[in-house]
Order: C-alpha cells, then sequence, then structure tokens
C-alpha cells in the first residue's frame, strides 16, 4: 500500500511546486553554510571553506533535478512539455491542424453515431434479470422439409412442455398485437399490447412499481378485465398519476382496471411470430399488458390454432443445446402419444440473437463502411504528418544531437497527433448527438429496440478510444520515421532536395493504395446496394398503387365482441355501408376491402387442402387468405388470368375463390383449377369453396417476394381488421379526412390506425432498403472525396519536391505532355495496384455482403466496372492539376533558388 | 587507505539515514551526511546532496517526518526525526542485513 502513498504525495507536490522548490533551496543554502562553519572552524579561510563545502556537496543543479524526479511525476511534466510544444507547432500551420481536426470530426462523429444505433440495437442486453439465459421458444413442423421454418406456438403443447421439461425454468406463452384504447370516451385509438400468461414478469425479473403483478385468478373469462400498464403507458394514460391503481381504462369497448405499473426503462422486446411474418407495426412499442385468458380453442386445440409466442428461461447450469435436445425429445414424445397427424420439433433461439436477426446484418455492414471511411481520413491524415515531419528533420536532428533518446523523440512527435486526436475526438462526440438525431429521424421504423438509441456512456467511451487508436493510427508511422533521421545530413544548410525525392516515397505510395483499395470496396458495395435498390422498386409488382389511398378499421368496439350472437351482421353491415359511403366521395371510381393492409408481410397463413386431392400432411402448400369485394381486382389492377371475378350474385352462395398463379402451380400442378374444390377457410365452418378464377401472382404482401394467395369474398367472413381502398382522382391529401368523417360517421367508436396513400405505403415498404442505399451512398462518397485528396495531396507533395528536376528537365527541351505523362505515370502504379487490391477483396467481402441485398447477383459486372472506372476517372482528375503544375514550372526560376 | 568514492546502494543509504536518526535524535541534513561519513571511518565518501532525495524518499514512506528549526549557525534549517514506522522499518532491516551476513559467512567458511 505504501505506492499509494507516495503516488498521492507526488501529486498532491504538482500543485505546491513553486513553494516547495523554495523550501528545498533554503535547505541546501542552510547546509552549505552548515558546512562551511566547519571548515572554518578546521583553519580554512573563507574562501577555501565556501570552495570545500561546495566541493563535498557535489552538483546543486544535479542534486535539485534528481529530487525533483523523486518529488513529483516526471512523465507528467514530459508530457505538458510535449503538449505545449505540439500546440505551438499546430499553430504555426492552422490549415493544417483545421483540417485534421475537422476530417478527423467528421469521421469520429459518423463512427459514434452508428456505434450507438449498433450499441443500442445489437450489443445492449436487456433490462431483464440474466437476460442471456432467455430464449425464445417456437415450434417446427418436421415435414416442412429441411428448411425447418419456425412457427408460432399452439397452447396447449405449450402447457405440456411447460409441465414436463426439466432444462427450463419457466416459460410464458404471449402474443403481442394492437388494441384500441379510448381514454376519456375520445375517438379510439390503437396502441400496443401484450397478452401473456401471468408469469412473465416474474419469469422477466420485473417488479411493477406500482400495485401488483398477475395472479393465476387474472386468467379466468370473466375475471380477465384487468390491465398492466408500461411506465409509457402509465405516463400517457394517467399522466403518472400515483392513484391510477384502480382506475379504469376502456380496452376495445370494455372497460378494464388498472392493477399495476412497470418500470421505466423496461421496454419489452419485438419478437415475430415466425420469421416468414413480420412484427406487426400495431403491436410495437407495448403500453398495456393484459393477462391471457385461455379460449376454448385454446384449450381444446392441437392442430391449428398456431398463434402465440412463448418466451423462457433456461435452468442454471443448462445451456442451449441441452434444453433443445430435450425440448425435441418431448415434442415427438408427445406427437406420438396425442396421435397428431404431423410431427413437431423445437426451435430455440437466444432472445437478443432473435431480436436483431433481421437487422444485424445490415448494421454491422454500415459499421463496416463507416470504418473504412475512417481508415481513408486516417490515412490521408498520416501521409499529410509524414510531410511535415520531413519538413521538421533538421530540428528533429538538433533535439536528437542534445542527447534526446529514442523514445522523447518519438512521444513528442505523437503528441502531435494525440492533441490533433484530442481535439477531433471531441468535435466528433459533438457532432454524434446530432448525428444520432439524424439517424434515428431518418431509421425505417422496422429496426428493434430504435427508441433505445443514445449516445450513452459506452458510446462515447467508444468514441474516446477511437480518437486515440485512430492518432496513433496516423501519428506512428510519421513518429517512427522521425527515429531514422541523419542529423548529419539533415543539418547541412544545403537545401537542395534532389536527394530526398524518393525517400518515404514508398511509403507514401503504399498508403494511397492502401486508401484507393478501400475506397473501390466501397463504391462496389454502394453500387450494388444502389442497383438492388432500383431493381426493387422497378421492378414489376403486379399491381398500381397510384391515386389509390388506403384507410386500416379496426372493429374492436364492443358491438363487433366476438361472443355476441349479432357479431356476423354487425360486421357485415358495417363493411357494406363503408363501401357504399366511401363510393359517395368526390372523384371516386371504385372502393376496395380486403382483409389485411397491402405491403405489410404475410398474414393469414393457413394450409391449403383439396378435398378431392389429399396430399400427404405437412406437405400442403401455405397459402395467404384474403377476405375482398368484387371491386379489389379493378381497384388494384390486378390482371385476372382465367375464369372469372367475384361478382354480386355471389353474395347468396359465397363460398367461391379465385386463387393466384402461384396458388394455381402449387396446389394444382398440370390441372386446371377453376371448378374444382378447397378446404374449409372460414374459421370453424366446414363448408368447402369451389374456385373460380386464377388471378395474377402480385407482391402485394412486400416488394421482395409474391405469395400463393387465396381470395374468397367478405359476404363468407368479415375480419375485424378491414383495409379499404380507394381508387379516386382526387389527390390522397384532399381524400383523407373525408374518409376519415365518412367511416366515423357510420361508427365513431370504430378506430382507424392507419390512413395513408398507397404510394407511401409502398415507399415505406422499402424504408429498410431506402434507409441502407442513403448511408452507403454516404458513406461511399465520402470515402471517394477523401481518397482524392489522398491520391491530390500525395502527388502534389511529391512534385513540389522534385521542382528543381522539372526545371532542369524543361531546362534541357522536355515538352509539357511528356511530363504530364511522367508525373501521372508516378500516381498510376499505387492507384492502379490500390484498385487491384480493392477488386479482389471486393469480390472476395461481396459473398458475404450480397446477402444484405435484395436479389444481388455474386458478380455484378456492372457494379464492379462502373466502380473501377468511376475511381480511375476521379483519381485522373485528381492527378492532372499537379501535373500541369510540374509541366508549367518556370525553370529559370525554379534553377535560381536554393 | 580510505577506499575510492564507492556508489552507495539506495536502500543502504536509507538504512544508515534511519540508523543514524535513531542514535543522534532529531538532526539536519548536513548533521546526518556528516555523520554517515564519520560512522563509515570515512570509507563512505557520497556526495553530501545525495542525501536530500533520499531523505524525501524516506519521507514519501512516512520513516521520518521533518519540521523547520534553527541551525547551529542561527540559519533556518529543515531537521528530520524518526517516526514510529521507521523504527519498525529499522528493526525489519537490521534482521534482513543480519541474515545476509549469517548467509553469506558460511558460504564463505565453506569455500575456504
Amino acid at each position: 500500500m505504501d505506492w499509494i502513498r507516495i503516488l498521492l504525495s507526488r501529486t498532491a507536490a504538482l500543485f505546491r511546486s513553486k513553494k516547495l522548490d523554495a523550501d528545498l533551496d533554503e535547505e541546501l543554502r542552510a547546509h552549505i553554510d552548515l558546512a562551511m562553519h566547519e571548515n572554518l572552524r578546521a583553519g580554512m579561510s573563507p574562501e577555501q571553506a565556501r570552495l570545500a563545502a561546495r566541493r563535498s556537496f557535489g552538483g546543486v543543479t544535479q542534486t535539485r533535478e534528481t529530487y525533483r524526479v523523486q518529488r513529483g511525476l516526471p512523465w507528467l511534466n514530459e508530457a505538458e512539455r510535449d503538449i505545449r510544444y505540439a500546440v505551438r507547432q499546430l499553430h504555426k500551420s492552422p490549415g493544417f491542424a483545421l483540417t485534421a481536426i475537422l476530417t478527423l470530426a467528421l469521421g469520429i462523429g459518423a463512427a459514434t453515431s452508428v456505434f450507438s444505433v449498433v450499441n443500442a440495437v445489437l450489443l445492449k442486453p436487456f433490462a431483464f434479470r440474466n437476460p442471456d439465459r432467455l430464449v425464445v421458444l417456437r415450434e417446427v413442423e418436421a415435414e416442412s422439409g429441411a428448411e425447418r421454418v419456425a412457427i408460432p406456438d399452439n397452447y396447449r403443447h405449450f402447457l405440456r412442455l411447460k409441465k414436463t421439461a426439466t432444462t427450463l425454468e419457466d416459460a410464458a406463452i404471449f402474443s403481442q398485437h394492437g388494441e384500441s384504447v379510448s381514454p376519456n370516451g375520445e375517438h379510439p385509438r390503437i396502441v400496443g399490447a401484450i397478452m401473456a400468461s401471468p408469469n412473465l414478469f416474474p419469469l422477466l425479473g420485473v417488479q411493477p412499481i406500482l400495485g401488483r403483478g398477475f395472479v393465476d385468478g387474472d386468467t379466468q373469462k370473466g375475471t380477465d378485465n384487468v390491465v398492466m400498464l408500461s411506465y409509457e403507458g402509465w405516463q400517457t394514460f394517467f399522466g403518472g398519476d400515483p392513484a391510477a391503481i384502480g382506475k379504469t381504462l376502456r380496452i376495445g369497448g370494455q372497460p378494464n382496471t388498472v392493477i399495476g405499473v412497470l418500470p421505466p426503462g423496461m421496454r419489452f422486446p419485438e419478437i415475430a411470430l415466425s420469421s416468414k411474418i413480420a412484427f406487426q407495426e400495431a403491436g410495437r412499442g407495448a403500453l398495456l399488458f393484459q393477462p391471457f385468458a385461455p379460449s376454448q380453442r385454446d384449450l381444446t386445440a392441437d392442430m391449428g390454432n398456431f398463434n402465440y409466442k412463448v418466451i423462457a428461461r433456461l435452468k442454471p447450469g443448462t445451456n442451449l443445446a441441452q434444453a433443445n435436445a430435450e425440448l425435441e425429445a418431448l415434442q415427438k414424445a408427445y406427437t406420438l402419444s396425442a396421435h397428431l397427424p404431423l410431427h413437431f420439433g423445437i426451435a430455440l433461439t437466444p432472445l437478443a440473437k432473435d431480436v436483431a436477426s433481421g437487422v444485424s446484418g445490415a448494421l454491422w455492414l454500415l459499421f463496416a463502411a463507416v470504418g473504412a471511411v475512417l481508415l481513408i481520413a486516417c490515412v490521408n491524415l498520416a501521409n499529410l504528418q509524414l510531410a511535415r515531419a520531413v519538413n521538421a528533420e533538421r530540428e528533429t536532428a538538433v533535439r536528437a544531437a542534445l542527447g534526446a533518446n529514442r523514445g522523447q523523440l518519438v512521444r513528442s512527435r505523437l503528441t502531435e497527433s494525440l492533441v490533433l486526436g484530442f481535439a477531433g475526438g471531441i468535435a466528433g462526440m459533438a457532432l454524434a448527438f446530432a448525428g444520432v438525431r439524424l439517424l434515428i429521424s431518418f431509421a425505417p421504423g422496422n429496426i428493434p429496440r430504435i427508441d433505445e438509441v443514445t449516445v450513452s456512456l459506452p458510446v462515447l467511451a467508444f468514441s474516446a478510444a477511437l480518437s486515440i487508436a485512430s492518432a496513433i493510427l496516423f501519428g506512428m508511422l510519421p513518429a517512427l520515421r522521425s527515429l531514422r533521421v541523419a542529423p548529419q545530413a539533415a543539418l547541412q544548410a544545403n537545401s537542395t532536395r534532389a536527394v530526398n525525392t524518393q525517400e518515404g516515397q514508398g511509403t507514401r505510395s503504399v498508403m494511397v493504395g492502401a486508401q484507393v483499395a478501400c475506397t473501390i470496396v466501397l463504391l462496389i458495395v454502394t453500387s450494388l446496394a444502389l442497383r438492388s435498390f432500383s431493381h426493387l422498386m422497378r421492378q414489376n409488382r403486379g399491381f398500381d398503387s397510384s391515386h389509390v389511398t388506403l384507410a386500416q378499421v379496426d372493429l374492436f368496439a364492443p358491438q363487433y365482441d366476438d361472443s355476441l350472437a349479432t357479431v356476423k351482421q354487425a360486421k357485415l353491415a358495417f363493411a357494406d355501408r363503408t363501401l357504399a359511403a366511401l363510393h359517395q366521395l368526390p372523384g371516386v371510381q371504385f372502393v376496395a376491402l380486403t382483409s389485411a393492409a397491402p405491403l405489410t408481410g404475410e398474414t393469414w397463413v393457413d394450409n391449403i387442402t383439396r378435398p378431392d386431392h389429399p396430399v400427404p400432411a405437412g406437405q400442403e402448400p401455405p397459402i395467404n387468405v384474403r377476405w375482398i369485394n368484387p371491386e379489389y381486382l379493378t381497384t388494384m389492377q390486378i390482371p385476372l388470368i382465367s375464369g372469372r371475378n367475384i361478382a354480386p350474385s355471389d353474395r347468396a352462395n359465397p363460398y367461391v375463390a379465385m386463387i393466384s398463379e402461384r396458388t394455381a402451380r402449387e396446389a394444382f400442378p398440370g390441372e386446371d383449377p377453376v371448378g374444382k374444390k378447397i378446404d374449409a377457410l372460414v374459421p370453424e365452418d366446414k363448408h368447402p369453396f369451389t374456385v373460380i378464377g386464377v388471378v395474377a401472382d402480385t407482391r402485394i404482401n412486400g416488394l421482395k417476394d409474391t405469395a400463393a394467395m387465396v381470395y374468397t369474398p367478405y359476404w363468407a367472413f368479415t375480419h375485424w381488421t378491414l383495409s379499404l381502398l380507394v381508387r379516386s382522382s382526387q389527390p390522397s391529401d384532399a381524400l383523407i379526412p373525408e374518409m376519415r368523417r365518412s367511416i366515423w360517421q357510420i361508427d365513431p367508436q370504430v378506430a382507424i390506425p392507419t390512413l395513408k396513400s398507397m404510394d407511401e405505403l409502398v415507399s415505406d415498404s422499402v424504408a429498410t432498403d431506402r434507409f441502407q442505399a442513403m448511408l452507403l451512398s454516404a458513406f461511399g462518397a465520402a470515402a471517394l472525396l477523401l481518397a482524392l485528396l489522398g491520391v491530390y495531396g500525395v502527388l502534389a507533395y511529391s512534385v513540389s519536391l522534385r521542382r528543381q528536376e522539372f526545371g532542369l528537365r524543361i531546362a534541357l527541351g522536355s515538352g509539357k505532355n511528356a511530363l504530364i505523362g511522367l508525373v501521372l505515370r508516378q500516381a498510376a502504379y499505387p492507384v492502379l495496384l490500390g484498385a487491384g487490391v480493392g477488386l479482389t477483396i471486393a469480390v472476395i467481402a461481396l459473398h458475404w455482403a450480397r446477402s444484405q441485398f435484395y436479389e444481388a447477383p455474386a458478380i455484378d459486372p456492372i457494379a464492379l466496372s462502373g466502380s473501377v472506372l468511376l475511381l480511375l476517372f476521379a483519381a485522373t482528375i485528381a492527378a492532372i492539376i499537379p501535373a500541369r503544375r510540374a509541366a508549367s514550372t518556370n525553370p529559370m526560376r525554379v534553377l535560381r533558388m536554393d | 587507505m580510505p577506499e575510492s568514492k564507492s556508489d552507495v546502494l539506495q536502500g543502504t543509504l536509507d538504512l544508515m539515514v534511519l540508523k543514524t536518526l535513531e542514535s543522534m535524535g532529531p538532526l539536519h541534513g548536513y548533521g546526518i551526511a556528516r555523520r554517515i561519513e564519520q560512522v563509515s571511518n570515512n570509507t563512505v565518501s557520497l556526495n553530501q546532496g545525495t542525501i536530500y532525495p533520499a531523505l524525501l524518499r524516506i519521507e514519501q514512506r512516512r520513516w521520518v517526518k521533518s519540521d523547520w528549526g534553527i541551525s547551529e549557525t542561527g540559519r533556518r534549517a529543515k531537521f528530520y526525526a524518526l517516526t514510529r514506522t521507521g523504527h519498525k522499518q529499522i528493526e525489519q532491516e537490521t534482521e534482513n542485513w543480519e541474515r545476509i551476513a549469517a548467509t553469506m559467512a558460511r558460504f564463505l567458511a565453506t569455500s575456504n
């Protein structure tokens, strides 16, 4: 513990150095005085006495030095000296200093912003107890082939697994959806809600800050009208009122009692039903939590009813593989004992990995891109620093001759870079605040946990580490170079630099080459992203979204409650009346009704079965079912391929269906589907449907894929969520308030969560790809600019060094073009070599990168050649300027200068 | 015959200073330096200035504490005195030295 005490005393001494110096001087004076006194007494003369005293003392200056080293923190003094010197030097070249700080600020700011997103979305653990022990549990149909697509969970299967699994500590079942809430009787709005088994929060390790959690008694139908609020929900609906417990909140038209409030900072993650079913926007950011009261169907259905999600906690001491194995075995056993027609398996994914799975690749790609830009910037700065080091050679030589050791020389040079790094880092951190805000505002809505992105402490620490690393990166090379200075050569007064033109050129060329390679890789990735995005937008969609406005209506009011006997008529009446009312709006040509909003992913996924053509269990093709009206095809301008459309005359016997081309291919291979029958599509209704027509494939669920669709009339079944699409000559802005008014005139208690133009919907659906393409383009452009600055800078510098050589050549009769050619050739080697290396790296990296882009080919010749040509063209322009300057050297002036 | 000025190891100088203070009581830097020279019969003749970094070192370790006083010549001078920790340090160091000396003695005896 001694060293702590000593360190403290040394640190304290820093602040009192003046007084301590004076004290020491006084002590030394007393010493000499005493020595003199003794010498006088021994008989010496005053002069001799003083000399003898001094001699026996030894070196006073040396004593003072040693004393100070012992007293203070010598390295701190040296550092202070180095920093002061560095600041002075930078002051002398403000242009360079400003360029460097600005470059670093932009690079570090961008990298920090991207890292904030990466940190919040991918790295930060959830605010639960031991979040790395949480897993998402899904079922798998063994018959679905080698792909083993995970499907959502069935309630009975969940109960069974929970009871018999020994590797799970606990498991909770839940669903995420939108609920219509009408506080104070206003028009209802849709908020995210979660319905979960009562053990969800104990499983997560979350305690309510007000009130209580759920108990088993809450799960009986009749006593389940209780709700827990998230912290945000509490603020939104009750303004943070501590007396909110016991108050009522109208959810879906029913009054619910608030029983508890959850802590701030607890955000329930968005877990998709399966990888093919996108997370519905409505369920995002859950504000309400209700107990899961299983229905009759939940309790009895062993097949079908795969509608839920399960989150589980591994028992301490078990790992994922063991749990997977045990649960898989349990599922198999259950399949056999319950004589299920299909074999079920299990898919376990760690929670963090599951939530981030959709975006982790894209985010790391962005991170790599911004890292490449920063790297290029650092190489630029390194080149600049090298040039400055060469200019300061004489001063370095003097210091070496005066006795500075290698460590001091390197440290001194490096301090300048560290000062720049520090200043650039601070500016970068400030920029990152703005950068993060920019990223969040432009980010597509489906990035999970985007609301948790802030510039937090780990992010700032990363930023600081990055600044130091960058500074060392671009400062080390020039610092090390200063060690190779031969004092003799540098001290010579003669400043003809003909001897130094080639020195260091090798290093500079290599660095330019490295920059070019990085830039090429980035340019190729960028062009891939841009081409992929343009392909996505321009390919044939199969529908026309222009002049169409969408209104999504949710019938979650009590008059549409499932338990009522009149619910079917109520929903049907609403649909009829709304269709009629919307037709009355100005400029309206067609009004379509469908049961799922377009471009929001696959939903209502079922398996198609044909009564006359049975297919082995588990191999029925999956289909998307939509309940539509006759005008749907004309509104969306989807062509009919064969057979006929649904007509108003089908209302009496609505068990007809149209199928898409893909469904025809998969379920009716080689036959004409028109006239054939398919099995029940309406829940709880066994009536089969007759195929009356085949419709063209469309990318109506998402631009990236077609789906196998089955369209049946809404008279057979009216869903609770209706999407009304209005084709009108009027623009959407004018139409939207009219639509809202019409709908609420019919029933003011329905919720209208979405009301926007179809074009906007299409644009929103590709927001992620657009965002990625935009960011990569920005980084690509930045990299190109930096690389060009690098090429220009190095070439200009080397030309300036060779001024006299060019003067000589001109004087000896060389033509201008020959000189330009000479300079360009010098630039050509590193650029071409760098381009070659970059191309190779890009081709290798593409193997992984192309998975991030929609339908990107393995080798895209246009992207590759386009990027290379762009770089070469730009590099030529960058090199022409110094080349022309070299060619226009005035030999008289240059040769007379010395 | 007095030896030429030999390099005195840091640690041994510290112990000498401590022992001096133990036997002489509070003393100023000059006095300590002269006493060391006398006790070692002038075989240890160090540059007296080196005493001061040493004194600072042992003061940082709290083996001595310092105070300003008046010297014999009427000038202000710093006086150093042993602390309790310093007394303990002396015991420990003395033990170390005696052990080393005994071990060396055995070696030298056997090689004869």
